[in-house]
């Protein structure tokens, strides 16, 4: 029987939520814990044996669970505005509640941010840490806005002193072999995710596979596994039938809609299908360079959001013409105020819609169907 | 625009309120009012503006078809000795690029002799920061504005003294309207010490004494090591210095002042206010739209000064 992609996902899912409350039943960890944001280089971590936990994708999942709702409530009466990012309001209300479809995550040791996609993440992690009471260290990236040498030595002195405060707290002294090998296994898993995600301009894939899986890629992009997850994945879906070219090609601008049971709009989507997404590539990084710490750098401080407008719109043109789409929904996404302007001028008609990632209530879904069937007749 | 643009480089005009026609859902309504004003008022040679929040990372995007000389300054988001050297490196690279644009030659004497004169302009601010329980703080605030372009004037003769009211202590982002201020005093509250970027943190620079040498890293340790914005991700040092400055200065109750949209302001409040309330203080939250937006809050102030 051939090896099923699956068998490794239930294994990386069962291994990633052990500490979550729902699990581990009282159970303390056996590593130090720390909280990150998406693009932290979890790499360092994992060589040093601590644990990393994603409160921004245990907000995804809770809102994928139907759950979001009263957690939202509750973070207005912590007096959270409901103005900010919604993964974080989500979040508030369920460490405030105790309550989340795995229950909580485990408590952090340490609180890691960083502002590679975003400047809301580090002030998200202060309230985490007035809540803990435990250190919050922020990596500071500045991205495609400083040049290169100036940028390159701020990061790699962060780098080095965020290795010496991680290894006081995990006890462990950082191998840097150890730290070369997760690198390998970061760069191994983008290439194996890159050909999972090519198969959504060809095949019968739904985009429902690829927001969903891309999770390994951000969580544990630097265990072995997950090359290996996606390699097998890919082997699965290069064979699923060709996709109706029948169908207008249409490229997803924005975070997919964890509340939806499909992640995007399929009830306005007639006569559409998707054939690429700015997201499912974030996490591809480009670990470039000579050494570890180098492409360290290279692949945390450039990182799509962390790029200028100009180049921002050069590689989302270039995704849009490699993808083949004729048209695009572009998400306004009240929670996300760095994403919606990555899809200025890129050169097709586009439907912007009004939309939260997390908050089901928030898009006015009859206005968005209005806007895809003026998107259908502009382009004919 | 903003605090971290050091001013010992080149004239900027602090922006104080426009009222912006540039649809931008989502951003705080200054960085929208920004964007209008940089596209539309063609006596604007030039945008600076820092990478420090969600809506000002993003303006860049929005002006760099204007053809006018751009600058995102990447602030650091920490407070440590690298960041200041690194700081140090950008305000030089701003520098450069002002230069190159401009075809203008900026030498390290025109910097310091601006130094002194910001320096002697953030003392006299600090001067009546510190007696701010006898001036109207309405008027105070429209001086310190006034001060913040060239020449760099502040002049405390100017300012109205002030009429008694319950005394109170103001948090926000700029006050750009500064109708509020008008708004408070009206509603017979008094603000005797602040946590605002061009009055209590500008008056901190003041007491700072740098040890560098180097006139880059004397600029660049006063904007990162004074009293810290909530984009510098130190809530914590925010909380405890505050508090400890309106106990001290008798404060009966604490106004938030917020922008629509600003999310450093709002995560930060929402451990500010339990921070508060632990104590027993009173805060009011008040919340503008855009800009321009500083009256129309008179009834909930009213009903603040009732309450304490």
């Amino acid at each position: 029987m051939p090896d099923s992609y699956l068998v490794h996902v239930a294994g990386a899912m069962r291994s990633y939520y052990k500490d979550f409350s729902k699990y581990a039943k009282g159970r303390e960890p056996s590593q130090k814990v720390a909280w990150v944001t998406s693009f932290t280089p979890i790499e360092i971590l994992d060589a040093l044996d601590i644990e990393y936990i994603y409160p921004e994708s245990y907000a995804a999942v809770i809102a994928a669970s139907g759950l979001e709702q009263p957690l939202l409530e509750e973070s207005t009466r912590q007096f959270l505005s409901c103005d900010c990012c919604s993964y974080s309001c989500c979040f508030e209300g369920c460490v405030e509640t105790g309550k989340g479809p795995r229950g909580v995550p485990p408590r952090p040791d340490v609180l890691i941010a960083t502002n590679n996609q975003c400047n809301t993440l580090p002030g998200w992690w202060n309230i985490l840490a007035k809540r803990y009471n435990v250190p919050l260290i922020v990596l500071d990236y500045p991205g495609e806005f400083t040049e290169d040498p100036i940028a390159r030595a701020y990061v790699l002195k962060q780098h080095k002193d965020f290795v010496a405060r991680m290894e006081e707290l995990s006890g462990n002294k950082l191998d840097e072999n150890e730290l070369t090998k997760r690198v390998e296994n970061s760069i191994n898993s983008v290439a194996a995710w890159k050909r999972v995600a090519a198969c959504l301009k060809e095949r019968e894939v739904p985009p429902t596979l690829l927001f969903d899986n891309i999770n390994f890629l951000i969580t544990a992009r630097c265990k072995e596994e997950t090359a290996l997850i996606y390699n097998l994945m890919a082997d699965e879906i290069e064979t699923y039938p060709e996709c109706d070219k029948s169908l207008t090609p249409l490229f997803w601008i924005g975070y997919p809609l964890w509340y939806h049971k499909d992640r995007y709009l399929t009830e306005v989507m007639d006569g559409f299908r998707v054939c690429g997404s700015n997201y499912i590539t974030w996490w591809n990084l480009d670990y470039e360079g000579d050494t570890v710490w180098d492409k360290l750098f290279s692949a945390y401080n450039n990182t799509f959001l962390n790029l200028s407008q100009k180049t921002k719109t050069e590689r989302l043109s270039a995704l849009i013409a490699a993808s083949g789409a004729k048209c695009a929904v572009t998400c306004r996404n009240k929670s996300c105020k760095c994403d919606y302007v990555s899809a200025k001028n890129v050169g097709i008609p586009q439907a912007e819609l009004e939309v939260d990632m997390i908050d089901r209530e928030y898009m006015d879904v009859e206005r968005a169907g209005k806007l895809m069937a003026i998107l259908k007749e502009t382009i004919g | 625009m903003s605090g971290f643009v050091p001013e010992q480089i080149a004239d900027t005009v602090r922006f104080t309120g426009f009222d912006g026609s540039e649809r931008l859902s989502h951003y705080c309504g200054y960085a929208a009012d920004f964007i209008s004003q940089v596209r539309e008022d063609s006596t604007i040679d030039g945008a600076v503006f820092p990478k420090s929040c969600d809506s000002s990372r993003s303006i860049g995007s929005y002006i760099d078809d204007t053809g006018k000389f751009i600058y995102s300054m990447p602030v650091p988001a920490v407070k440590n000795e690298g960041a200041v050297a690194y700081f140090a490196e950008i305000i030089k690279d701003y520098k450069s690029k002002i230069e190159q644009h401009f075809g203008v030659s900026i030498s390290e004497e025109d910097i310091k002799a601006r130094d002194a004169v910001i320096s002697g302009r953030n003392a006299q601010i600090a001067s009546a920061y510190a007696k701010l329980d006898g001036l109207s703080y309405a008027s105070y605030i429209r001086e310190v504005h006034a001060s913040l372009s060239s020449p760099y004037e502040f002049n405390e003769s100017r300012i109205n003294s002030g009429n008694d009211g319950k005394p109170v202590f103001l948090i926000g982002s700029f006050l750009a309207g500064v109708e509020l201020a008008d708004s408070i005093e009206k509603a017979g509250l008094k603000v005797v010490a602040d946590n605002m970027p061009e009055s209590g943190r500008l008056a901190s620079r003041a007491g700072f004494e740098s040890s560098e040498s180097d006139i880059y890293m004397k600029i660049a340790s006063e904007i990162l090591c004074t009293r810290p914005s909530p984009t510098q991700d130190l809530f914590d040092e925010t909380i405890k210095s505050d508090i400890a400055e309106l106990r001290g200065k008798g404060c009966k109750g604490v106004i938030f002042a917020t922008q629509k949209y600003c999310e450093p302001y709002d995560y930060l409040f929402s451990v500010y206010k339990k921070a508060l309330d632990d104590q027993g203080i009173p805060v009011l939250q008040v919340q503008m739209a855009d800009s321009t937006d500083g009256s129309g809050k008179a009834a909930v102030l009213e009903a603040f000064a009732d309450i304490i």
